[in-house]
């Protein structure tokens, strides 16, 4: 799986020395293909890699606390054989929607998607798609100016740096229903672990937000993904257009 | 009368002191954990665990080694050594090697209740149960809905009967229940473990209030932790802690208020042998408590055996065995996950 995400990362850089050439023999032609697509392509390249780098790091991380809390708690307590058969609804869910209008290409390839997470299904609906919504758009507007990270605490440091740009009285009205959500899905969290028991070890608790911070980036890896593509189709087809 | 085990306790507790004691030897060093730490793959670890007394126990498994077999087979060496004891045992040390697999037993009850209440199959349950908690019975627990059946049909003719006193109700298993009805347990075995060796009397009843009591603290310590921000309130805390210990009973009544780790880090440094253990961490972190609580008992459990003539000796190998297993798993997860640099988080060297 590392070995074909670097073959991935040659093969777009690959791309990008194409790109680059076809930029300049387009710009001799006095044609050039929009540069903005042409830097949408190369910045979600640039954000695809890292958020790569940044969901080894979190799924690292996770299986190494979960090792942990198994010493901690006992191999009796945190095994798979506890994992509950029961049916219950999905605490989690994907929704993926294209977005209309601004695709470009009728080519499957072409259309970009959105992706979206909504976690914590049983929490009140509405309260949560708001949320989500909210934290979407935080999210979109970091990932414009997203820098390269080591860390998995992407997502926690883009909500601080997303909050400090609020007017004081939005931040305060903001941060008192963020703190009710907080215990809300803190609950959440609770109720999923329990099939470990009630009084689990705080590290099995990292653990799970260290997943849980594995599937946020997931889903903003197959966003920047789609975008990728969807810049891509249509430098292709500009270069078609072209030539 | 304490003073006087010199004269009678070989008649028939010195063949097995003598075993124990020669167990011990057996307990890898810190060289070997140092060599344990180098390795690359779980097969190295085979290798290098083959010239200790685990090689016999490893050397016919076949590759690719999983972590949970390393840790099976040290298993079994364990067992076989205990139940060597056992039956060379006569009373009361007989009674009291039985007492140290009580805690085993309890988890075992525990799991296969949980196991069935999310609908597991009862055999795949009872191959994940610990070999020195089983007992004749234990499939049947699969039938039970509430504690009072658990009680009537299964639990009434195990030793594990004369705690169940507190926890007997006609509710239905849940979580919440079933966690409760853990702690209650371990704490009735607890206070019966400590009242047993205060009857023993000597060097025995002195050694093991010692570590008893430090068992009973760090129980109190990471129960108050693990239920900070859960629906456990401050009473049901209280009613977990044991009846006896360091912290009992001033030091509980400042635990059962504590909503975050720097609280408890408050009330524990009043008590100097754990002021050290807290000075060791940073405010607001718990990771490395885990760790620290392990180095102090293993101090203790090695001082037991300075002393000669005392039961003490064959419950601190069983703990240090423990330990033992705890740190090649830690080990052998570090090797697998490819994370050797985190290997030093939760090694606790006992030589």
């Amino acid at each position: 799986m590392y070995w074909k995400n670097i073959l991935g990362v040659v093969q777009n850089k690959r791309t990008w020395c194409n790109l680059s050439k076809i930029s300049m023999e387009n710009e001799e032609e006095n044609q050039p293909i929009s540069e903005e697509i042409v830097l949408q392509f190369l910045d979600s390249t640039d954000n695809y890699i890292t958020l790569m780098e940044s969901l080894s790091s979190s799924l690292r991380q996770g299986w190494l606390e979960l090792a942990s809390a198994r010493l901690s708690m006992g191999t009796s307590r945190v095994t798979s054989t506890l994992f509950d058969l029961n049916m219950h609804p999905a605490v989690t869910t994907l929704q993926v929607a294209p977005l209309d209008g601004e695709s470009l290409s009728q080519d499957i390839m072409g259309r970009q998607s959105r992706f979206s997470l909504r976690k914590w299904a049983s929490f009140n609906e509405e309260r949560c798609s708001k949320d989500t919504e909210a934290s979407e758009d935080l999210q979109m507007e970091s990932n414009q100016q997203l820098h390269r990270h080591g860390s998995h605490h992407i997502s926690a440091n883009r909500s601080h740096a997303s909050l400090s740009e609020e007017p004081a009285e939005a931040r305060l009205a903001s941060s008192e229903s963020l703190t009710t959500i907080d215990e809300q899905v803190n609950k959440e969290r609770s109720k999923s672990l329990s099939v470990f028991g009630t009084l689990v070890s705080p590290k099995l608790r990292a653990a799970q937000l260290s997943f849980e911070t594995a599937m946020e980036t997931l889903v903003e890896i197959a966003n920047m993904r789609s975008l990728m593509l969807s810049a891509y189709a249509q430098i292709q087809q500009d270069k078609d257009k072209t030539q | 009368m304490y003073g006087f085990e010199a004269m009678t306790f070989n008649i028939h507790g010195g063949y097995l002191e003598a075993i124990v004691r020669g167990h011990r030897s057996g307990l890898l060093t810190a060289a070997d954990y140092n060599n344990l730490c180098q390795c690359e793959t779980l097969d190295d670890i085979k290798m290098h665990l083959s010239a200790t007394e685990y090689g016999h126990y490893l050397q016919n498994e076949p590759s690719p080694l999983h972590t949970t077999t390393i840790v099976e087979k040290c298993t079994l060496k364990l067992v076989d050594e205990y139940k060597h004891m056992l039956c060379q045992a006569t009373e009361p040390l007989s009674t009291f090697l039985e007492y140290i697999t009580y805690g085993h037993m309890i988890d075992n009850v525990v799991l296969i209740v949980t196991g069935t209440l999310h609908e597991r199959d009862v055999n795949e349950l009872l191959e994940k149960c610990h070999p020195l908690g089983m007992f004749d019975s234990i499939a049947t627990l699969a039938v039970a809905q509430n504690m009072r059946e658990l009680y009537r049909l299964v639990l009434v003719d195990t030793p594990l009967a004369p705690y169940f006193s507190e926890c007997i109700t006609s509710e239905d298993l849940d979580d919440m229940n079933i966690e409760i009805m853990r702690n209650t347990l371990y704490k009735a075995y607890l206070e019966d473990f400590y009242m047993f060796c205060k009857k023993l009397g000597g060097a025995t009843a002195e050694i093991m209030s010692d570590l008893l009591s430090f068992e009973a603290d760090r129980r109190a310590v990471n129960i108050t932790i693990n239920s900070i921000g859960t629906e456990l309130t401050r009473d049901d805390r209280r009613k977990l802690y044991s009846s006896f210990g360091l912290l009992y009973p001033y030091g509980h009544e400042e635990l059962a208020v504590c909503e975050d780790i720097d609280q408890v880090r408050g009330a524990m440094e009043k008590y100097p042998p754990y002021q050290s253990i807290f000075a060791k961490m940073s405010y607001g972190e718990s990771q490395m408590l885990d760790k620290a609580f392990y180095e102090e008992e293993v101090k203790r459990l090695c001082l037991a055996f300075e002393q000669q003539f005392h039961y003490g000796v064959f419950f601190a190998y069983m703990r240090l065995r423990e330990q033992e297993i705890r740190n090649l798993m830690w080990i052998s997860e570090c090797v697998a996950q490819n994370q050797k640099s985190r290997v030093h988080d939760s090694v606790v060297f006992i030589f």
